[in-house]
């Protein structure tokens, strides 16, 4: 692996006069100023000689990037006709790099037509471009050449971020992750965590009239879980609905929380394979640590694909099976021992496919026969599934501030548009980064609908056998 | 980023890029009053003052912000209520009156 740049910005060394600071298009706390060209050619050389993507790279810089069949798929360029946000024009930014240094043909051309090579231009146009994509990967359904813009928006990220060109939104978290002492993106110490089970524990006592816990640090149990940690502090509900799931299929003394490391985050999806890379290592150690059998990853799409796809890649002898909640609820549903009562959620309810599980076709159906199980008013967005629209804020663009008119007014329009059309009263969407974006676009947007995880719902519907029934759970929250 | 400050009583409060306090523990009462008005809240009412307080001994004791489930239930407020009493909502609005940091992460 490249050198990373990641540590905490450096304190007390007299810093040379400054020369005028560049503009990027987010706040970065601490990028390499001043010449920036070698820089990002060491990092680029650097991660072709320790990774594998030079014949990705190799296959995918032999084509023209040209022929524009991205377009018809992708939701930003569709808004804007700009061309800058075409698939195959960004990704080409790269690919022409890839081409003049690191490919014979490719050296040789630039020196016959008088190339000068890579710019510092286009390393500010790289910075632009590759935060304009939101890394849904639609844009591969339709590519006749098989190339992933998606992964060539995380390379280009990658070698930005060696530069530290990288959004203060996802920059800051991931330093808290890797080395701040809560360990997690959200900053939350372990007592705080246990606080907020206790809370949930009496909120659920009161709900249901039966006591539920949720295992602490408990060793030798089948799963470990791993929700976004953002969900302790905004999703409550979604958090409870998962207790009872697995409270009621009977699996309370089958999984636990460690105190040790409780984040599915992984921003190292979105712009780093060495980030993602340790914090994999972060949630194998843990699970190694209390000798759990399988991590149980949250209502989340990039935590659940980060976790899925690259447990087994960097998970090295520790690795474990990662199963995502709603693969398990669907199972515990099949076998009988969750009963949902279909006469609580009667209002009209549609399903979002967050990119990162419904892309590649691992999380589609699961879901959906969850909520046919109890929802008997569900309407599909169109299109839906494999070939959804992105909320608008994926690819880690969500937490970055700076961008939120153009995730509310480019990025996530289309999505809007298809949110309004289905006139639901409900929107389902299982991931912490699409609930974030789609709660900001139904308030910008001025949408009658309101956002809820799948669990939040099941909360409402689930039938506990000696608890208070989901009619009567209802008649108490209305205040009767 | 350091450019950005408030001043309160003579003393100079680095802020971060959205207005959020830097220091925590150099929040007092006057801060709040201070973020106050650039949120467009005439006056502190007691129940504001029931909302701030409960997030500030709240963040001193978790070094983090309460889920606004908690926050509710606490103070007795609804959601709407809040929004109400801090137009820019509980985390942007009433965090950063009570001082509290900016949250990371997918928040």
């Amino acid at each position: 692996m490249s050198q990373t740049t990641l540590a905490p910005p450096e304190t007390g060394t007299p810093e040379p006069p400054a020369p005028a600071k560049r503009k990027y298009p987010w706040y970065v706390i601490k990028p390499r100023e001043g010449e920036r060209v070698k820089a990002f050619l060491e990092a680029f050389a650097a991660i072709l000689r320790y990774s594998n993507y030079k014949p990705a790279l190799d296959q995918y810089s032999r084509s023209s990037m040209k022929c524009s069949s991205c377009t018809t798929n992708c939701p930003v360029y569709a808004t804007t006709h700009d061309p800058r946000d075409i698939p195959c024009y960004r990704s080409g930014l790269l690919l022409k790099t890839y081409r003049r240094h690191f490919t014979v043909g490719g050296w040789f051309a630039a020196k016959v037509s008088g190339d000068p090579g890579l710019t510092e231009a286009e390393i500010d146009e790289m910075a632009d471009v590759f935060y304009r994509c939101t890394a849904c990967k639609r844009c591969t359904l339709e590519c006749p050449l098989g190339i992933d813009h998606g992964l060539l928006t995380h390379l280009g990220r990658w070698i930005l971020s060696e530069l530290r060109i990288v959004p203060k939104g996802l920059e800051i978290s991931v330093i808290e992750q890797l080395h701040g002492e809560t360990g997690n993106t959200s900053a939350i110490p372990a007592h705080a965590l246990k606080d907020t089970l206790e809370f949930l524990e009496e909120e659920l006592l009161e709900m249901f009239g039966i006591p539920m816990h949720y295992p602490v640090d408990e060793p030798d149990r089948e799963f470990v879980f791993f929700p976004a940690v953002s969900d302790y502090l905004l999703e409550p509900e979604t958090l409870m609905g998962n207790l009872a799931v697995i409270h009621a299929a009977g699996d309370a003394g089958n999984w636990t929380i460690g105190t040790g490391y409780f984040d599915g985050i992984n921003y190292g999806l979105f712009y780093s394979d060495h980030v993602l890379e340790r914090t994999i290592a972060k949630l194998v150690g843990e699970v190694a640590r209390l000798r759990g059998r399988k991590a149980l990853i949250g209502e989340c799409g990039h935590a659940s694909r980060s976790a899925k796809e690259f447990v087994p890649v960097f998970g090295g002898d520790l690795t474990v099976p990662v199963v995502n909640i709603m693969e398990y609820t669907l199972r515990q549903i099949e076998a009988g021992k969750i009963v949902l009562d279909p006469n609580i959620i009667t209002e009209k309810v549609t399903y979002h496919d967050p990119c990162n599980i419904a892309r590649s076709g691992w999380i589609i159906d699961q879901p959906r026969k969850i909520i046919r199980a109890f929802c008997p008013n569900f309407v599909e967005m169109e299109p839906h599934g494999r070939n959804n629209l992105c909320c608008g804020g994926g690819g880690g663009t969500v937490s970055v501030d700076e961008i939120h008119e153009f995730r509310m007014s480019v990025a996530g329009r289309m999505k809007a548009d298809q949110m309004r059309a289905t006139g639901a009263k409900y929107v389902i969407a299982p991931c912490a980064n699409c609930k974030k974006q789609l709660k900001e676009l139904i308030e910008y947007h001025k949408l009658d609908t309101k956002l809820v995880g799948l669990h939040d719902l099941i909360l409402k519907a689930i039938v506990i056998p000696g608890a208070k029934s989901p009619a009567e759970r209802a008649a108490a929250e209305r205040g009767e | 980023m350091s450019e950005m400050v408030k001043v309160v009583n003579g003393v100079t409060l680095p802020l971060d890029e959205d207005g959020f306090l830097q220091e925590p523990d150099k929040w007092n009462e006057q801060v709040a009053e201070a973020f106050a008005s650039d949120e467009g809240i005439t006056a502190l009412t007691p129940d504001h003052w029931k909302v701030v307080n409960y997030l500030r001994d709240y963040y001193l004791k978790n070094k983090i912000a309460p889920m606004v489930r908690r926050l509710c239930k606490e103070t007795g407020f609804t959601v709407k209520q809040i929004y109400e009493l801090f137009p820019s909502g509980p985390a942007k609005g009433a965090c950063k009156l009570a001082g509290l940091p900016k949250p990371t992460g997918c928040v």
